[in-house]
């Protein structure tokens, strides 16, 4: 009661100062309604960046913000919860962004459920859910390739971990389940042909299933080992340019996977031209380490102390790789160790890299050039997905 | 639950394969692979911080008062830490051979190789993760050698092995003494 009479008597000082300055000010400022909440575009601005927060230190706690690494302020531009080693996928055309996640109904006991959490782009407001049954969504450091689109963004694909491995299928306009497929030896989603998927593959090789109407698996087909998991294994993120997937390999190697047909198809590899300044060597570092423009140009991150055990230590240098010319176009400088990087989808592309500090940088990705910092956009901002 | 079955199997076999006198040769003071949770921005933060505190004023070392078990359980130079990843149970309630209070120990794990310098054994360490309770936060460790990528899940520490628990939430980590892998000359 006291600090209210303090308040209101501070109120009224202001008040009179603030009156002999109201000359200058014939009108008062309008009132303002309450209550009032921001909304959003439905389809997001091309310098917009989804960035995963994995909040390592309280997990059942993730989170995403989206934000928007073009403009000069009001840069997060909003959050979305993404609970226990979840996974964000915006849709390109159905203005919804899907979340796979896990709940325990004490928060951290009781009784377990996963879902995906269906977001609708414009409000931010949760537009309904489909709980996915077993209990069995791989909870992992978030990889974007765990919760996938297929058939025209009409269905999800969830991966699996129990620690068998399996995919489930599911609906997004029906709201089920269509199917659940064991998929033994194999990880993660990478959407394939018109409606199916592929899978990496514990003994060097990738299998891809077409799925019929129902969403039921036809036969597999697995392809030549390529991946070579001892000495130099893929990343497990590709840069996608079109339905061709550009993976990087521990030692600098690139591999394109076209996936554009029923089954996807190993197109080659070539070795990043060796660059000066590394010690032992540069070799790509980090969490999400490669991505592409819309021009299909790679950016790589990389770290001069390249060896066995760097690969998830960051980078200091983005290299633009041209993989048609198999040269390095330019090394970008970054200002600050970073962990993860994406190229928007402009015309004129930034690069983002997210610092372990949870901010981000952005650069010029045609130049180079420093842009802007975001700060402290997230706890642990490993994923970063561009909006398209 | 077929799953759970064929994991251990693969478990089983490779520590029979790493408990082969010849293959414990090349693995000796070294990690055997990771276990646990292990995300990629704490790795930086720790490298930052200087092995595993979590910032701030350094964390009280926990010697274990035993001359033949020697070092500090707060560290990740910790002889038996040489693969682990993730939070130290030591710093959060438990030791390194047992869960704070309240969690449940995960029983599917990974084993890593680990010698004592003091008595110049090799010992199996298996890295049973602490469940139930969110993440303890304190003294953060992480090594990625022979850390293989998810389409490699039995070396691969990304993964939260709190799996066959009554609750899936990761706590932290431990390094339990399974035996003596191999007795130096």
């Amino acid at each position: 009661m006291q600090s209210i009479l303090r308040g209101a008597a501070f109120a009224a000082l202001m008040w009179s100062v603030g009156a002999a300055g109201a000359a200058g000010y014939p009108q008062p400022l309008p009132e303002e309604p309450v209550p009032t909440v921001t909304e959003l575009p439905e389809r997001y601005p091309a310098s917009w960046v989804v960035v995963h927060d994995l909040h390592f230190n309280s997990l059942p706690d993730g989170r995403a913000a989206l934000v928007d690494v073009g403009a000069d302020n009001h840069h997060l531009r909003g959050q979305i919860p993404v609970a226990q080693f979840g996974n964000i996928l915006p849709s390109t055309t159905r203005g919804e962004i899907y979340v796979g996640e896990t709940f325990y109904s004490r928060l951290t006991r009781g009784e377990r459920t996963d879902v995906i959490t269906i977001w609708d782009t414009k409000t931010l407001a949760p537009k309904g859910e489909i709980v996915l049954p077993g209990g069995k969504r791989g909870l992992f450091v978030t990889l974007r390739n765990s919760l996938q689109l297929t058939n025209d963004e009409k269905w999800a694909l969830v991966f699996n971990f129990t620690p068998g491995s399996s995919v489930t299928v599911v609906d997004l306009d029906g709201r089920k389940i269509l199917s659940d497929i064991d998929l033994p030896g194999c990880s993660l989603v990478y959407p394939t042909g018109p409606r199916g998927f592929t899978s990496l593959c514990a003994d060097g090789t990738m299998t891809s299933m077409t799925l019929d109407a129902a969403g039921k698996p036809g036969a597999a087909v697995t392809s030549e080992a390529f991946n070579d998991i001892d000495d130099d294994p893929l990343f497990m993120t590709p840069a996608m340019v079109g339905r061709t997937g550009w993976f990087v390999s521990f030692k600098g190697n690139l591999r394109a996977i076209d996936f554009s047909g029923a089954a996807a198809k190993d197109l080659g590899s070539f070795a990043i031209p060796a660059q000066a300044g590394g010690d032992p060597e540069w070799r790509p570092g980090g969490w999400q380490v490669i991505s592409a423009d819309r021009a299909g140009l790679l950016y790589v991150l990389m770290n001069p102390k390249g060896g066995e055990g760097s690969h998830k230590d960051g980078g200091t240098e983005a290299w633009v790789i041209d993989p048609k010319a198999k040269t390095v176009v330019r090394r970008i400088a970054l200002k600050n160790h970073s962990i993860s990087i994406e190229a928007t989808q402009q015309e004129t592309p930034l690069l983002v890299a997210s610092r372990p500090d949870g901010s981000l940088d952005v650069y010029d990705a045609a130049t180079g050039a420093f842009v802007r910092t975001v700060a402290s956009v997230a706890h642990d901002p490993m994923t970063m997905t561009a909006a398209r | 639950m077929s799953g759970l079955d064929k994991f251990s199997e693969k478990v089983t076999r490779r520590v029979a394969r790493a408990t082969s006198r010849r293959s414990l040769l090349t693995l000796i003071g070294g990690a055997l692979t990771g276990a646990a949770v292990i995300p990629v921005l704490p790795v930086s933060r720790a490298q930052a911080q200087g092995h595993g505190h979590g910032g701030g004023d350094p964390i009280a070392p926990q010697p274990t008062g035993n001359p033949q078990d020697p070092g500090d359980q707060t560290q990740c130079d910790y002889w038996r830490y040489c693969a682990i990843d993730g939070f130290l149970c030591s710093c959060c309630g438990g030791t390194a051979s047992s869960c704070p209070p309240g969690t449940e120990m995960s029983p599917i794990t990974w084993i890593g190789t680990c010698q004592n310098p003091a008595d110049n054994r090799a010992y199996i360490i298996s890295y049973n993760d602490c469940c139930g309770k969110s993440s303890c936060g304190r003294c953060l460790c992480n090594r990625n050698e022979r850390d293989r990528p998810m389409v490699r899940p039995q070396a691969n520490n990304d993964i939260n092995w709190c799996l066959g628990t009554e609750s899936a939430i990761y706590n932290c980590s431990t390094a339990v003494i399974l035996g003596v892998a191999l007795d130096q000359q």
